[in-house]
């Protein structure tokens, strides 16, 4: 073993392996430890350097040895000082940190992998600091928000819960609309049935509810809705005219003749 | 950060479809010779009722919501109909009934609501909550309806 080696060793910087040391044997390790006081621990500074150029990731010990758990990292997150978010999928475990310096500096090889776990079609919580992160509470956290957001949907349909707060009184004041609403159907339809018995439902109707509302799509030409209703009302005719009570039979010529609303409700005051 | 489902969808259709279908059910009710007996005015109104729920579900959801799914399933099993609906792609949430994702604090209201809107029995909490958005929307739309049939009919 002669130095001319060592030194060719040292110019090229090739890793030195412990093996390549134990084929050294001991005396060369001998020989090293002179060269090294020859040379003042310029090869092992070189072979930690090489050491440090070679490997292709930085891994600092972690410090916080609560849990030596598998870590979650997101990509997008930014290291925030007083404020700690962790992402959580919902197959993956999360480990609770409370020190953001590891994050800075651990750039594992394995946050590539978790990415793509990213991509997939998780439901994913933000789990805020002092929160609990087991997979039961996060569930019950995320389903609770989607009531949330439902029920501010609600607040825009519902009139009148600009005041009231809270679950509970937004519930009853939903379920009141619900009960108004059904109790206004049902006296609409008893109106209906008493202001005309005998249902009869012609184009006047269809011509008033068009004065009222906005324009029927049953006057466009060649619709089949318009058929439909035609054929309906072909029906009430010839049902008009089995009537027995004539004074049905001379109400509705003048009917079928005028088309206007005020016919209509001059004909219902003659009743 | 809660990733957002997709957006929830509580359209309803105009009121000119609501009209069509309440006024071809109720032009289809005076077809039957029952109708004409004045002296039975509440089985006239039941009927009128029931004309005017079931052409509101027709028309607002079709089978595609599961309330207005519930009222026609209903409705026909009160003529003795048997009524058949497609089959959805989704698995069938009745499953879902013994789970354990009810808080029971809210619960006692959403058991009310349940009552309420039809079909309610058989969804979990949030489910609930959009359909009883798309059912509100359709009954304000069936009611402003007949307040205008109402309103040409009336003698003025």
């Amino acid at each position: 073993m002669d130095l001319t080696g060592l030194k060719w060793l040292q110019q090229h910087q090739q890793m030195v392996s412990p093996e390549f040391l134990q084929i050294l044997g001991s005396d060369g390790r001998e020989e090293l430890r002179k060269v090294e006081s020859y040379l003042g621990n310029n090869i092992y500074d070189t072979i930690d350097g090489c050491i440090s150029r070679t490997s292709s990731f930085q891994m600092e010990p972690v410090k916080n040895n609560e849990e030596n758990r598998v870590i979650a990292l997101g990509n997008k997150r930014k290291p925030e000082g007083k404020r700690e978010t962790i992402e959580k999928k919902k197959k993956i475990k999360a480990e609770d940190e409370t020190e953001s310096s590891m994050k800075e500096n651990s750039n594992m090889s394995n946050t590539e992998t978790s990415s793509e776990f990213l991509k997939q079609d998780y439901i994913h919580v933000r789990a805020r600091r002092g929160e609990a992160t087991d997979r039961h509470s996060l569930a019950e956290r995320a389903r609770r928000e989607k009531i949330s957001k439902k029920m501010k949907c609600l607040r825009d349909i519902v009139p009148g819960c600009n005041k009231v707060t809270g679950k509970a009184g937004m519930l009853d004041e939903i379920i009141n609309y619900v009960q108004s609403l059904q109790q206004q159907v049902e006296f609409l339809s008893m109106k209906l049935s008493f202001v005309n018995p005998e249902l009869e439902f012609h184009i006047n109707e269809l011509s008033s509810m068009m004065v009222d509302s906005r324009s029927f799509p049953l006057h466009q030409q060649g619709s089949l809705d318009y058929s439909v209703i035609n054929s309906n009302q072909t029906t009430s005719l010839n049902a008009l005219k089995i009537e027995t009570s004539s004074n049905w039979d001379v109400h509705s010529q003048c009917l079928y003749n005028n088309l206007r609303t005020d016919s209509v409700s001059s004909f219902f005051s003659l009743k | 950060m809660a990733s957002a489902d997709k957006p929830i969808n509580t359209d309803v259709p105009e009121k000119d479809v609501f009209a069509l279908h309440f006024l071809q059910s109720l032009s289809n009710l005076r077809r039957q010779n029952t109708f004409n007996s004045p002296e039975k005015t509440n089985d006239r109104v039941k009927k009128i009722k029931k004309a005017a729920y079931v052409s509101m579900a027709r028309a607002a959801g079709g089978t595609n919501r599961l309330w207005s799914r519930a009222l026609l399933r209903r409705a026909a099993k009160e003529n003795n109909k048997i009524v058949r609906f497609p089959r959805r792609k989704k698995r069938v949430t009745c499953l879902r009934r013994r789970s354990n994702r009810r808080d029971p604090v809210e619960e006692e209201e959403a058991e009310r609501l349940r009552n309420l809107v039809p079909g309610g029995g058989g969804m979990g909490t949030s489910k609930l909550m959009e359909e009883t958005a798309h059912y509100i929307k359709c009954l304000s739309m069936q009611v402003k309806v007949m307040q205008c049939l109402v309103d040409g009919l009336a003698p003025k």
